[in-house]
């Protein structure tokens, strides 16, 4: 097969998108906040909108900013109708996301009847599009395609966020109180894990939309801590796993002619299902030989 | 009775807590003596986990005042170290032993900094004073709950701290381990570390604390153990169980020591 330039930039963003967004789900899970990630992706929706508005097109930074900031207030409401308002934090997510998604879809139908934003674009994306989606700057210069720069941007974002606070996020993943009482800021860290999960969704939806995004967070951490209990072993697994996820779900998706986002979910889905059965196996089998001693 | 300390290490100023509302913390008021092996004794409910928890600042007192070595909380976090209930965390968490009880030196690393050699030194050494050095490492998941409760001292351990606070570092802990543990504590309070310790078996209480808190909602009573370990203020904080208080003065006719006549 000579070599396909189309397919390169696809599997590069893709797998670029999976890292940053395993890396994320990684901590994510490790706080049990794995559903807060999906309510994240969705209550982005209304600051999307806002900023769009502002910005007066989708590639604005305002974009990302609003996104970044409906992300953190939907942690907020979670947070504190949990704690205050004591409600059960399935609940509470529940109730959060869909308000916010629903907002989110009000004002789009409101304010952006005649311009290039609808719900589909925010919960689908479409990764296939990459290619002629290219970054042409004022003076008519081709750098090349616009959501590729961006995945490799917040690809450098996330690692550089997860290589730095390495230390307080998985401190404060195990055992939050006692990192306030030593002086790490918790609630600052919790804080800026959820503005990086939010910029990523609001980074990635374009590609594979926000539905997928979800995807990515949970799955691929979650197959890998089938397989693994170290840290290390975890986060290279997860990237192994975003990279396979990528260039299994393009192959696939060129073969039965169909979604490549959705084939990269798929692929996902099964890879963890496959994982399970295994590691469910070895661990009754582990179980009966010890019940046999 | 409340005994007060003499230049306090902790001082607790008319401190309510309330959760909801209803307090579970009434006008607590007391100080305590550096150096010594400290118990916080009470019945269920009894509001010892949230004492711990307001001195440190993770619940929020609705009245009243903490300070540690004359201070306020923040100017001496560093030296105030922690060990919470085996079951507040998730055993199943993605570490090993090592890495748990390097975590008790990254109050001190500051942020961006990372753990080398030294930390990972002090990390060993801690180890090897709660008697765990065989398990470095172990998979945190893979632990029983004593030794669980050994990592999260040893981590406290590795802090360095001059107060430590700990919340029952016994449940689920055998006879044998229990004492080595009492045994370690003390060598600390000869070092001047001032330990606390909430505790719920009286009957060890006596043979090891030197301080009693004694607590139900209300301060029942704080100061040295021979003074305020009595039948009458036992049956106040326990509210007249009596089945249970006369078990407890045949256990202290048993030994030479018997604070319930004095």
């Amino acid at each position: 097969m000579s070599f396909d330039q189309n397919a390169f930039l696809i599997i590069l963003t893709g797998s670029l998108i999976a890292i940053s967004c395993g890396l994320l789900g990684v901590f994510m899970m490790l706080r049990k906040m794995s559903m807060t990630g999906d309510a994240i992706s969705h209550a982005v929706l209304p600051g999307i909108v806002i900023g769009f508005f502002v910005a007066g097109s989708q590639r604005g930074i305002e974009v990302i900013i609003g996104a970044g900031l409906l992300g953190i207030l939907a942690t907020l409401i979670i947070d504190w109708l949990r704690q205050k308002a004591r409600v059960q934090l399935d609940a509470s997510i529940g109730i959060t996301f869909t308000l916010l998604f629903a907002i989110g879809i009000i004002l789009i139908n409101m304010l952006a009847n005649n311009v290039d934003l609808d719900q589909e674009c925010v919960l689908y994306g479409e990764i296939a599009y990459i290619p002629i989606d290219l970054w042409i700057t004022g003076s008519g210069a081709v750098l090349g395609p616009r959501i590729t720069y961006l995945a490799l941007l917040n690809f450098t974002l996330v690692a550089g966020f997860i290589y730095f606070f390495f230390k307080e996020l998985t401190l404060t993943s195990f055992d939050e109180s006692f990192g306030s009482v030593i002086g790490i800021p918790s609630k600052g860290i919790n804080l800026a894990l959820m503005s990086m999960v939010s910029y990523t969704t609001v980074s990635s939806f374009e590609a594979v939309g926000a539905i997928l995004v979800v995807a990515l967070l949970v799955v691929p951490p979650a197959t890998a801590f089938l397989w693994t209990k170290n840290m290390m072993p975890l986060i290279k697994l997860t990237t192994v796993l975003g990279i396979a996820i990528s260039i299994l779900g393009y192959y696939l998706a060129y073969l039965f002619d169909s979604s490549i986002a959705g084939m990269m979910v798929s692929v996902a889905g099964v890879l963890f299902l496959l994982s399970a059965l295994i590691k469910g196996r070895s661990r009754k089998s582990a179980g009966t030989s010890i019940a046999n001693i | 009775m409340i005994i007060q300390a003499e230049s306090p290490v902790l001082e607790i100023h008319d401190m309510t807590v309330s959760y909801d509302q209803s307090p579970v913390l009434w006008n607590v008021d007391f100080t305590l003596p550096s150096g010594q092996l400290i118990g916080v004794l009470g019945p269920n409910g009894a509001g010892k986990s949230t004492l711990i928890k307001a001195i440190m600042g993770l619940v929020e007192p609705s009245g009243g005042y903490v300070k540690v070595f004359d201070r306020s909380l923040a100017e001496v976090r560093s030296r105030i170290s922690y060990v919470p209930q085996r079951e507040s965390v998730d055993w199943n968490f993605p570490a090993s032993v090592l890495d748990v009880v390097i975590m008790g030196t990254y109050g001190k690393l500051g942020l961006f900094k990372r753990p080398g050699k030294r930390e990972k030194e002090v990390a060993l050494a801690s180890l090897d004073q709660v008697g765990m050095s065989a398990f470095v490492n172990r998979q945190i998941s893979e632990l029983s709950g004593g030794q669980q409760q050994r990592v999260f001292l040893a981590r406290a351990l590795a802090q360095d701290a001059d107060l430590y606070l700990m919340d029952e570092p016994f449940a689920g802990v055998d006879m044998a381990t229990e004492a080595t543990i009492f045994e370690l504590l003390k060598r600390m309070t000869k070092e001047g570390k001032t330990v606390v310790v909430v505790h719920h078996d009286i009957y060890s209480a006596m043979t090891y604390f030197d301080w009693m808190i004694m607590l139900n909602l209300h301060l029942v009573a704080s100061g040295p153990k021979n003074q305020v370990v009595t039948e009458e203020l036992l049956r106040k904080t326990y509210g007249g169980k009596l089945n249970l208080l006369s078990k407890v003065s045949e256990i202290v006719r048993k030994q030479d020591f018997n604070p319930l006549e004095s």
